[in-house]
This record gives structure tokens, sequence and C-alpha cells, in this order.
């Protein structure tokens, strides 16, 4: 779009790049995680997370400290962080931020959906679900009887309504499986906030758009190997690849073929960047697929802040923010357990 | 112990019959009683023995179980919410089957599956692998969970039943065959009826009276004839 974006970027920007790399630069280092690992219980936990920069946001919890209470807050946080630069930002990057909340408002959407089809109450639906992800129409979810009056009423007004219509016809909408339906929503969010990037061009193009399509290759390996041995079938698994990507459309095609991990390596090998991550698969310590994708997405978040003038660093902070709060929940979790075996397993992020 | 125990008999040599078969009768069944409590207790050490070794196996499986919710929730976010709200109908199913040892029935329960695992999907995108696990994981416990009930089950059933065929057992050791024996003994040394023997009446000393009496009755009406 605009050539040149380090003349204008920070006059609308400015202020809020500066403050997500702020945040950043308060991310747990290595020292904080070995000092993490060695408490013997959850109030060691909460003493040693004073020092960092989440400081006393557990001061106000009564006893006993449970793992989920420590989840609940850092959340807590985080969306406040969020909702600050969001009230903040002008377009586009208000748009941006928009499309990032998306994928967390389609699994609220899906628990809602869910929920009042089983008639539970809203209220308890509500409490689950996540912040970042809310819209003002949640309440109103229990007013609907079949997921298409749901459709009709309420979501057609949300930013979702496109990638429901991009999905199926209404009248699908009530047979289907409310996993598939899950990852079709993602699958068209997926490509259309990467048009998006791709269309505002600049350095937020070259750094966001490797990360989606690192996001779409990793979800159709996935799927896939989370398919074999479901009822899932081979055209149905090609429904839910997203059509952009290093994948696309040969390696998707020869992915949707594959029958076991065997062959998914196999289709690997004509793609030399994703090689040695199924490599690394496996080897000491048990590392799964998943575990390997993850490291490799947080090193891509952490490369893009190497760069200056773009929307990039809000999503990337937002992810590596996110790994940091399931390393911390992995801690608490095995220090309250006492099952230390594997407490070294989670990701470390710088 | 002599005035209310004195069992009445009358001092015939069928009576005496009588009462050796009946020490028979009480022997035997002392015998087959005890024959049904050693297998009882047999079976109830068997069972003691699987209760240890499957607890101290429950102790790890609970362990392992209870830790795949946390891997599970680490690679795959929170699908807790999902899962419970789409519960509709048991998979694990038990059934209650009957099982006999020495005349006692013992309940026995056994699972079984019914229907497709409607959360093959969850996780399809994320974390697959861990919840795969963690439904492993948790299948196991459930199934030594029910195996463990079983167990426990029979082993009070069969607990009751050993302490009332004990009793059984000592009855008739300590009270009934006693009682027989001292009505048999007696005829057989031929105490003196009265005094301190319950029941203790002397056949042939009777059965001389007896002749006394019969010959004392001839007698006299001999004699009153006589003269």
């Amino acid at each position: 779009m605009l050539e040149g974006a380090e003349l204008y970027f920070n006059v609308d920007h400015g202020y809020l790049e500066g403050l997500v790399r702020g945040c950043k630069a308060s991310l747990l280092t290595q020292q904080d995680y070995i000092n993490l690992v060695q408490c013997e219980t959850l109030e060691d936990l909460k003493i040693h997370l004073q020092t960092t920069d989440y400081g006393n946001f557990l001061a106000n919890q009564t006893n006993p400290l449970t793992v989920s209470k420590i989840d609940t807050e850092m959340r807590k946080r985080l969306c406040g962080e969020f909702e600050y630069f969001r009230n903040h930002s002008l377009e586009p990057l208000s748009t941006f931020l928009t499309y990032m909340t998306c994928s967390y408002m389609i699994d609220n959407v899906i628990l809602l959906m869910n929920g009042a089809l089983q008639k539970k109450s809203v209220k308890e639906i509500l409490g689950k679900c996540h912040p970042l992800g809310r819209f003002t129409e949640m309440e109103a979810v229990n007013i609907a009887e079949t997921p298409s009056d749901l459709f009709n009423a309420i979501l057609v007004e949300t930013p979702l309504a496109p990638f429901f219509q991009d999905c199926m016809s209404e009248n699908a909408l009530d047979e289907l499986n409310i996993e598939l339906l899950r990852n079709k929503l993602y699958k068209s969010y997926l490509e259309t906030f990467y048009k998006f990037c791709k269309n505002h061009g600049d350095v937020t193009a070259e750094v966001m758009c490797p990360i989606l399509e690192f996001e779409a290759d990793r979800r159709a390996f996935i799927i896939t190997l989370n398919s074999f041995g479901t009822e899932l079938s081979k055209e149905d698994r090609e429904t839910l690849y997203p059509t952009f990507g290093k994948l696309y459309p040969e390696g998707l095609r020869l992915l949707a073929q594959a029958e076991d991990f065997d062959q998914m390596k196999s289709i690997v090998d004509h793609y030399v960047v994703y090689k040695p991550l199924f490599e690394a698969v496996g080897g000491s310590g048990g590392k799964t697929l998943e575990d390997v994708f993850y490291e490799r997405e947080v090193q891509m978040n952490v490369l893009a802040f190497n760069r200056q003038f773009h929307y990039g660093v809000f999503y990337a902070y937002v992810k590596l923010k996110e790994q940091e709060m399931r390393n911390i929940v992995w801690i608490a979790e095995c220090i309250s357990q006492r099952h230390r075996t594997k407490i070294n397993s989670y990701i470390p992020i710088l | 112990m002599s005035g209310k125990d004195r069992t009445e008999i009358f001092p015939s040599r069928m009576a005496q019959t009588i009462m050796k078969a009946r020490l028979k009768g009480a022997q035997t069944g002392r015998n087959l009683l005890k024959k049904k409590s050693d297998a009882l207790t047999l079976r109830f050490r068997q069972i003691l023995k699987k209760i240890i070794e499957t607890k101290m196996l429950m102790g790890a499986v609970m362990r392992e179980a209870a830790f795949s919710p946390a891997e599970a929730k680490f690679a795959a976010g929170d699908v807790g919410t999902t899962v419970i709200q789409n519960v509709k109908k048991a998979q694990v199913k038990i059934r209650a089957k009957k099982d006999n040892v020495a005349g006692v029935t013992l309940p026995v329960f056994e699972h079984y599956h019914e229907g497709t695992d409607s959360y093959e999907l969850t996780g399809l995108a994320r974390g697959g692998k861990r919840l795969a696990k963690l439904k492993r994981n948790y299948a196991k416990a459930v199934e030594l969970l029910v195996e463990l009930a079983s167990l426990r089950t029979s082993f009070v059933t069969l607990d009751e039943a050993i302490k009332i065929t004990d009793r059984c057992v000592n009855a008739i050791e300590h009270i009934i065959i006693p009682r027989i024996d001292i009505i048999t003994e007696a005829g057989r040394t031929g105490a003196r009826g009265g005094g301190t023997e319950p029941g203790g009446f002397s056949w042939e000393v009777s059965r001389m009276f007896r002749v006394e009496e019969k010959a004392e009755e001839n007698l006299p009406g001999g004699a009153a004839s006589g003269v």
C-alpha cells in the first residue's frame, strides 16, 4: 500500500508499537523459568512471579491457590492489555486486532451453540468463554432454538458472518458435526486474515504472511495426523485444509491421500522448510509433532520483533504471551500434582 | 447346667440308636460345613491378594491419569467445557454377573463399551494425540476401578458368608455334638441317671429295673395266686 512505511507508521500507531514492545520486554526469561521450576509449592510460584512483571496479580486470591485461579488471573491481565491496545488503535490496526480476536470468537460461538442446543444456562457458559473473544450479542444466544435461527438472528451481526457463509448453506448448519464446523470456520477465518494482510502489503505482509502460511500448513499436518483412525473421510479432511501456504495446492492433495505418519514424512521430503521439523519428532524426550510446531511458531513470533513499523508485533506479542501462560500453567500443574518428571517440557521463549 | 439342659429321652434301645445316628449326622454336617468354610477362606485369601495388587496398580494409574488433563491442556487448550457439554449417554457401562463359590453367590462386575466415541474429532486441529492418550489413561483407570469394585463386593460378601459358616461350625462342634455325645456316652458307660449328669440314664440299669419290676409283678401275682 504505502511505501515508506517508516515515514507514516508512527503517526497513527507509534505509541501502541512502543507499548507492545515494552510489554514484550517483560516476558519471562530462561532464568525466570529456571526459578519457577525449582518451586516446591504454588505459594512459592506466586512469590517468584511477584518479582517478575506479573507483580501482585495474585494478591487478592483467597487460599488455597489453585492452578485454574492462576490461569484465570493471567488471562484477565492479557485481556486487559489487549483491550487497551484495541481501544487506542486506529484503522487499519483496529481491523487487524479484530481479526486476531476472531479465532477466540469462533471457539466461544461453538461453545454457545452447543450449550444453547443442550439447553444449558447461558450464564454458566458465558463464564467459560474466552474473554478475548467477547462480542456484544453473546448474551442473546439462548433465544435461538436451532442453529439456523442462531445464525440468522445473531451471528449475522458479528465479524464471523462471512466465515459462516463461506462454509456452507444455512440448512447444513444443523447436521454438521460441531468439530467439523469449528475447523471449517477456522479455515475460512485464516484465509480471510491472510488476504487482509496481503492486501495491506508493506512490512506487515512481509512479516505476517509467512507466519500465517506456517499456521495453515501446520493445521493441515495436524488435522491429517489426528484423523488417522477416525471416521473422517479423505474428502472431508481435504475440505478442512486452508487454501494457502507452502503446501497449497500439490502438498494438500498429497496429504489428503496420506494414510499414516510415514507417508506424511515422505510428502514432507519435498519441502525443505518442514523436513528438519519432522526429523526432530520422536528422538530423546519423546517430542510429538505438535511440540515441534509450537517451538517453530515461537521462533517465528520472536523474529517478528526484529522489524519495525508493522502490525505483526501485536499478533506475535499475544501469541507469545499465550505460550508463556501455557508454560506457567504447565509448571504449576507439575508442581501441584508432584509429577516433576516432565516439568521441563515447557517451551522456552526468550 | 444340669437343671436346664436336661434332654428328656425315653431310655430305650431305639432311642439310643437314634441318638447315635444323630451324632453321626451332626459330625458329617460339621465336616461339610468345615469344608465349605475352608473353600470360602481360600477364595477369600486369593481375593485379598488380588485387591492388594490392584490397589497398588490403581495408585500409579490414577496418578498418570490425573496428570494427562494437564498435558492435554498444554497442547490443546481448554477442551473440558466442550466435552462436558456434549455428554449424552454413557459409553462404558457395567453388567453384574453371579459367580458361585461353594454355594455362596458372589456378584461380579464386568464393563462393556456401548456406542461409538462421540469425541473422536475433538482436538482435530490441536492436541489430538494428547487427548487420545488422555482417553486411554482414563479408560484404563475406569477398568481398574470396576475390577476393584467387583473384588471388594466379593470380599464383603465372602466375609459375611465365612462368619456365618464358622459360627455354624463352632455351634455344632461345641454345643450340639457335646450334648448328643453326653447322652450316648451316658448310655455306654452305664452311669446312674439323675444327679449331676444331664439327661443321664443308664440303659442297662433301667433295663434291670424294668426286669425287676416285671419280675416283682409276676412274683406277687404268682405269690398271691400261689397262696
